[in-house]
């Protein structure tokens, strides 16, 4: 006997249903990525107007500005101070990422171990991160006075030592740098160690690695990414640095401490020349972007390291 | 060559492990989201930064046209009854003095002011962009008188002639002659390269206006039994006599940021006595002059002044810090504007309040007293809606009887009142306990205004002659420099 299943119909007004709820499930993901969409949007819209007046003459001069093409890349590019901004930025971009993943690191090692003194430490720590660089800015430039700053006073500099100098300029606006951001490297990094795995560890010391062995041929491989996250995040902001470098020196004696970021506010709010600071920008943008990528592959590779994956 | 098969990754810590039993996302690895973030990183990095340097294109190509003519019938300080504006300022003692005073004004012409302070740091760029979008946001704001060189062409700017000229919107007390001559011809110019200011429109109303000339701290002077110097050689052999690093006391505080305000001040009033001139006009074309060898001599001995008796951190210092050091005794003279001296000589304003006294500072070689001046201006937005309103305010706030009453009741003091008539009956009464500062005024005001060679791009060309001296104050040749400086600066004001 053959038994012919008949499918079965659903009942009135149920499949309508269906098709609604399928409809919306559809519509969904399309609702769901709106905010997304509003807010690239709202990043690409400026960013686009941005590179389009890097290709006019927009200026406090020149109120109805006409197309120019690559005049002004020329002008930038040809500028010797252009050139000097790029220098200063680079310099000031690698010292100031070095040295704070190198204390940063060095911190994050020293409060690994769970203590008392360490807990306090850690939440002392993070307070020059609570302050907004352009306030540090003007606490350093007190700090900084030769006639009655603290340091020349503690150092027993007299009234002579200048630590704004055009040869201690950089320098000491790095300074200012490392003190604001050493602690977010640390705290960056302290969470990273803390969370990696004991196991090897264990394993290690059972099979009698010293401490010096584990910390090379493990921790350091494991913290790798958790470092490589610090650095990507401190460079590129230092690539960008103003605020308390400006507040500092206004990118002065000279152009030691100008910036690329000073020399675009110069052009685009002093000057008035609306699409020649776009253009700093712009170049400082392609910079930013070039070492991004790079640095996001460093760390693609080094997490496929760390993993075991690659050697 | 054949690509040998990538292991499946057994890590927990690889970027491309998998859970047993989820399933596999197919594009969207977490290294191509990493490099994604990196990618969008620097775009959300770059963006803002970008979009700031432009300030939106609502001010591109908009023209305005002048309010006036549209005033008619008797003049009434009630004709714009009911309107609102907008006043855009910083805060200064002028601003302080007159703050409590609008009521005055609203109760006057039935006009509410509303108000918004921006700090001086941020000032000019909070105004340059609301300018620039052509918004018509304020309706009337506080200018320096340099600034309606760049404010001016792209027509940003009111002109105020027009309505000084109409009797039906000002009143006939209003009696503009009876502003400082300097003050006057200092915001008005015609825009034209080699044309001298004083020609063409009258872009702003001078508020309150400084002389630069010296401060000196007259007790420490009197114990010492010395006397302000005469000529630009004594006083740099007085500066030098009264520093003494050790104490951390120092001769002579003058501004030396890299900022075009470095340079008008005492730098630009010494060098004019001196005979030095900025520019030399043929026809329409300017040839930048700070290098000829008059000015040469004068900067190179204005930076050993600098490095011998100046501040140590001579680079960074702006008037605040000059002042600062004049009241905490710390320098014993300033040479810098008069209306930032003052304030220091109130009672409990500074620890060398009461010691202080004003000179004109170091006569030119042909005893000529040229004195750089700053004014502190009321403009109006020329893409005001209540172009009425805003005048009626900008003619009050620089009248007679309102300057007069701020000069009496302004607890910082108003110095200096832009009105000759207040300067007599409202202003000498103060100055009893500020020794020399009436003669001193009165010696420079027939010599005091803008010695600056007008042109549009001021700000640049000014702050790279501030760049150029702190090249040369850290060891740079003061006349390579100022060669290379004159040849940058001759391109830029004649650039199209």
């Amino acid at each position: 006997m053959t038994r012919t299943d008949t499918p079965q119909r659903p009942p009135a007004g149920e499949g309508s249903v269906r098709r609604i709820s399928a409809r919306r499930r559809a519509f969904r993901p399309y609702l769901l990525s709106i905010p997304a969409v509003l807010l690239i949007a709202g990043i690409l819209y400026p960013f686009g107007l941005g590179v389009y007046y890097t290709f006019l003459n927009y200026s406090a001069m020149v109120p109805e500005p006409v197309l120019v093409g690559l005049a002004n890349y020329a002008v930038v590019l040809s500028d010797p101070v252009f050139w000097e901004s790029v220098r200063v930025t680079l310099t000031y971009a690698v010292t100031t990422t070095v040295v704070e993943t190198v204390l940063g690191a060095g911190i994050a090692l020293l409060l690994f171990r769970a203590s008392l003194v360490g807990r306090l430490l850690e939440r002392l720590l993070i307070l020059p991160l609570m302050i907004a660089p352009v306030i540090a800015g003007v606490i350093w430039g007190l700090m900084y006075n030769p006639q009655f700053g603290v340091l020349n006073h503690m150092f027993g500099l007299g009234s002579t030592f200048d630590w704004l100098s055009e040869d201690r300029a950089l320098w000491s606006v790095v300074l200012v740098d490392v003190w604001i951001f050493t602690p977010f490297v640390a705290v960056l990094v302290l969470a990273g160690i803390r969370s990696l795995p004991r196991e090897p560890f264990e394993a290690s010391a059972v099979d009698g690695a010293g401490a010096l062995y584990m910390f090379r041929r493990l921790m350091l491989p494991m913290m790798w990414p958790y470092i490589l996250v610090a650095v990507i995040f401190r460079f590129m902001d230092s690539l960008k640095i103003f605020d308390h470098v400006y507040v500092l020196t206004a990118g002065g004696p000279g152009g030691a401490t100008r910036t690329l970021q000073i020399g675009a506010y110069q052009n685009s709010m002093t000057n008035l020349n609306f699409s020649l600071g776009s253009t700093y920008m712009f170049l400082l943008w392609i910079i930013v972007f070039i070492t991004a990528r790079y640095l996001v592959g460093v760390l693609g590779k080094a997490q496929r390291r760390a993993a075991g994956t690659e050697d | 060559m054949k690509r040998r098969p990538r292991r499946a990754p057994r890590s927990p810590l690889d970027p491309r492990y998998r859970t047993p039993g989820t399933p596999r996302t197919p594009d969207l690895s977490r290294r191509r989201a990493l490099r994604l973030f990196g990618s969008g990183g620097a775009a959300l990095a770059g963006g803002p930064l970008l979009s700031a340097c432009g300030v939106g294109v609502g001010g591109l190509g908009e023209g305005h046209a002048n309010g006036a003519s549209e005033v008619t019938g008797a003049f009434d300080w009630r004709k714009a009854e009911g309107a609102e504006i907008s006043f855009l300022q910083t805060p200064h003692p002028y601003q302080a003095a007159f703050q409590p005073l609008l009521e005055e004004f609203t109760e006057l012409t039935g006009i509410t002011v509303n108000t918004d302070q921006v700090a001086e740091a941020d000032y000019y760029t909070r105004l340059n962009t609301e300018l620039a979008s052509g918004s018509g946001n304020y309706d009337v704001f506080m200018t320096g008188a340099y600034f309606l060189w760049t404010y001016g062409p792209p027509g940003w700017m009111e002109d105020l002639g027009p309505w000084i000229g109409n009797d039906s919107a000002t009143s006939d007390e209003y009696d503009f002659d009876d502003v400082f001559e300097g003050l006057r011809t200092s915001t008005a110019w015609d825009f034209e390269v080699g044309s001298p200011l004083g020609t063409g429109g009258q872009w702003a109303i001078p508020w309150g206006f400084e002389t630069n000339v010296i401060c000196y701290n007259k007790a420490e002077f009197d114990r010492r039994g010395v006397r302000p110097a005469e000529t630009f050689d004594e006083l740099f052999e007085l500066a030098v006599d009264l520093t003494d690093r050790s104490e951390g006391t120092y001769g002579l505080a003058f501004r030396g940021s890299r900022s075009w305000a470095t340079i008008h001040p005492g730098f630009m009033t010494q060098f004019t006595r001196e005979g030095c001139a900025d520019y030399s006009t043929d026809g329409g074309t300017l040839s930048a002059t700070m290098n000829s060898d008059a000015a040469v001599g004068f900067t190179r001995k204005w930076i050993d002044l600098a490095r011998e008796a100046g501040p140590t951190s001579w680079t960074t210092y702006d008037y605040p810090d000059c002042t600062a050091d004049l009241g905490s005794g710390a320098a014993l003279m300033v040479f810098d504007a008069d209306s930032a001296t003052y304030p220091q000589n109130i009672p409990g304003n500074s620890a060398s309040a009461g010691d202080l006294a004003w000179h004109p500072g170091p006569a030119g070689p042909d005893g000529n007293l040229d004195t750089s001046l700053w004014a502190w201006c009321l403009a109006m937005n020329s893409a005001s809606r209540n172009k009425l309103a805003a005048w009626l305010f900008i003619q009050w706030a620089t009248g007679k009887e309102a300057q007069a009453e701020a000069v009496r009741t302004g607890e910082m003091g108003f110095a200096n009142p832009t009105r000759e008539s207040v300067f007599e009956e409202a202003f000498k009464p103060t100055l009893d306990a500020f020794p020399g500062y009436q003669e001193t005024f009165e010696r420079v005001i027939d010599s005091t205004r803008i010695h600056f060679t007008p042109q549009t791009q001021f700000f640049e060309t000014t702050e790279n002659w501030a760049v150029a001296l702190q090249d040369i104050y850290a060891g740079q040749d003061a006349e390579e420099r100022l060669d290379e400086l004159a040849e940058q600066t001759t391109e830029l004001v004649n650039r199209d």
